[in-house]
């Protein structure tokens, strides 16, 4: 059984008024435990709506979201236990930061959901060390960080909670190469130690390249696309269409391809495109 | 949610009463307001709600909308319904029990305010329907640009007052925002007793401070980017012209005050 499921998912937002207007229509999808999911699709094509149904905060006009094969909105009090299991992290998250010290910040969750001081002590240094944060800095304000960092605080927010599904919104926007790098391992790290299911929206094609094992594409307000990462780069035409394109690295060996040199399809990411073209430099070097 | 509550509600279109420069606009809605306390009779008030349905024709709004407007007065016309119908005596006697004693001249007061009461609401909201807020905020620093001679800055009040509205809107959406955002951490905003609600609301208005400053001085900089000095030697990028419907409209208010004037001396008062 999938960790999670939705079935005939529509939201509408401001329903009965001139501004009326359905972000999502009948969506139909399975999570598997264990998956790391990438979500694109252009701007307005209803990701952030999609996630925001998942761990409860909206509430859909339509179908229902199953966790562990239980409609979340069965018993709608208990739906802060839901959002405890389904972790968002939401885009722009250092925006939310509020405590005076970063520890206290991420302490924010477990102490909501009601686990002890040790608990929460051992959980936030756990999230901590997720994310890379220098312990010197958990007695900091959050104010007084970088913006690489705050976005920092704010994802381990959501991992000390250890939620079996982690969504996050836009984790990289407007992060520097490297802080991206890090934050995508760390998102790699988290799934692979816990064995939690991850899905990550995105607006760039490498980073869903680099650590996705499927991807899902969104189209105004409906699945285009759901499929492995290279089952879906391969229709590079048809994501075209739908105002998206493959990673870079996919673009240079289609134009090389074109050019004649007999390269394979299926390139995504940096690593595999400099595997694959080390041995043709090595044969024009010897002639 | 927030996002449901709308503030100075305004309906883009393009009818005629849309297009009128606001200033007009303004005017005619203040001589309105003073108006409709002038008629004394029930010939006078029925000219006032013919012209508001006049404007309300002209502007293409649906009516529906006029009479959600009222919604949020209903306490108060029904409380003033009341004291009028019990304690304004006159004409024929219509109940006598107790201490209780209405009258047909009761009654009929009751009904003459409540009817100015609506029409006081529907004429004002009429007018925040059909103009944006920052399009009547210009015309009020306008019409009051007189006030310069009393040494009142009348371009900096209305400048915060354009500010202030443009960012309700967003300011609504960011609590939004930063409600959803504790939410999904676990935060408990809804039950809970008095106190704790207030303390629940801590993580959700420091950040939405944080913001607003962040905004505030985000914008002062962008203006100070732009040359903003105040509004010394500013010349506009919309002018606002008066044209002939204008005009016309303006000389139908004349007229209509005239009309209700006339009426008050003509016919009797029908207020008892
Ligand atoms: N609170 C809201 N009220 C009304 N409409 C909304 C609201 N939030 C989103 N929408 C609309 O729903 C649609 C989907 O929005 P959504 O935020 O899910 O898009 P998205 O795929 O996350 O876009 P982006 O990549 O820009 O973040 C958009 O057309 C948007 O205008
Ligand atoms: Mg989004």
């Amino acid at each position: 059984m999938s960790v999670l499921e939705v079935r005939n998912l529509s939201v509408t937002y401001a329903t009965g008024t001139p501004f009326e207007k359905t972000a999502i229509q009948g969506i139909n999808l399975c999570f598997e435990q264990g998956d790391l999911v990438g979500i694109i699709g252009h701007t307005g094509s209803g990701k952030s709506t999609l996630v925001q149904t998942l761990n409860g905060l909206l509430r859909p006009t339509d179908g229902q979201v199953l966790l562990d094969g239980v409609d979340i909105w069965e018993t709608p009090q208990n739906i802060r236990q839901v959002r405890f299991r389904v972790g968002l992290v939401f885009q722009y998250p250092e925006h939310q930061l509020f405590e005076e010290t970063c520890y206290k910040d991420i302490a924010f969750g477990p102490k909501n959901m009601g686990l002890s001081a040790e608990e929460i002590d051992a959980r936030v240094r756990e999230a901590a060390a997720y994310v890379d944060l220098k312990p010197s800095l958990l007695e900091k304000s959050p104010f007084d960080l970088s913006g690489g960092e705050k976005r920092r605080v704010a994802i381990a927010g959501v991992m000390a909670m250890r939620p079996e599904i982690l969504i996050l919104d836009e984790p990289t926007a407007g992060l520097d190469p490297k802080g991206r790098d890090t934050i995508l391992r760390q998102i790699r790290a988290y799934r692979d130690e816990n064995h939690a299911t991850v899905l990550l929206v995105s607006h760039s094609m490498e980073d869903v390249a680099r650590v996705a094992d499927r991807v899902l594409v969104m189209d105004h307000g409906e699945v285009a696309m759901y499929d492995d990462t290279p089952a879906v780069f391969a229709r590079a035409e048809e994501l075209g269409k739908r105002g998206l394109s493959v990673p870079a690295v996919t673009r240079v060996f289609a134009g090389l391809r074109e050019r004649g040199l007999p390269l394979p399809e299926n390139a995504y990411t940096v690593e595999q495109a400099v595997a694959m073209l080390l041995p043709h430099l090595r044969k024009g070097g010897d002639r | 949610m927030l996002s449901d509550i709308t503030i100075g509600q305004f309906f883009p279109g393009n009818s005629p009463l849309h297009r009128m420069d606001p200033r007009v606009k303004l005017v005619v809605i203040f001589a309105y307001i003073v108006l409709i306390f002038v008629p004394q009779n029930w010939a006078g008030l029925g000219v006032c709600v013919a012209y508001l349905l006049a404007g309300l024709l002209i502007s293409g709004l649906p009516a529906r909308l006029l009479l959600r407007s009222i919604k949020p007065i209903v306490p108060l016309i029904v409380l003033t319904t009341v004291l009028n119908v019990f304690y304004i005596s006159g004409g024929e006697t219509l109940v006598k029990w107790n201490f209780i004693h209405i009258t047909t001249g009761g009654v009929n007061n009751a009904i003459f305010i409540a009817v100015r009461i609506v029409a006081l609401i529907m004429g004002s909201s009429l007018l925040t329907y059909t103009t944006s807020p920052t399009t009547l905020t210009d015309a009020l620093e306008r019409l009051m640009s007189p006030l310069k001679v009393l040494r009142i800055n009348v371009h900096e009040i209305s400048m915060m007052m354009t500010i202030a509205l443009r960012f309700i809107p967003t300011l609504i959406e960011e609590t939004d925002k930063i409600m959803a955002a504790q939410k999904a951490r676990g935060a408990d905003l809804e039950s809970g007793g008095l106190v704790q609600r207030v303390k629940a609301l801590v993580p959700v208005l420091i950040p939405l401070f944080v913001s607003a400053f962040r905004r505030a001085c985000d914008l002062a900089t962008a203006m100070e980017c732009r040359c903003y000095h105040g509004g010394d030697g500013r010349t506009r990028m919309k002018q606002m012209k008066m044209r002939r419907s204008d005009g016309v409209f303006l000389a139908s208010t004349v007229l209509l005050c005239a009309v209700v004037i006339l009426l008050n001396i003509l016919l009797a008062s029908s207020l008892a």
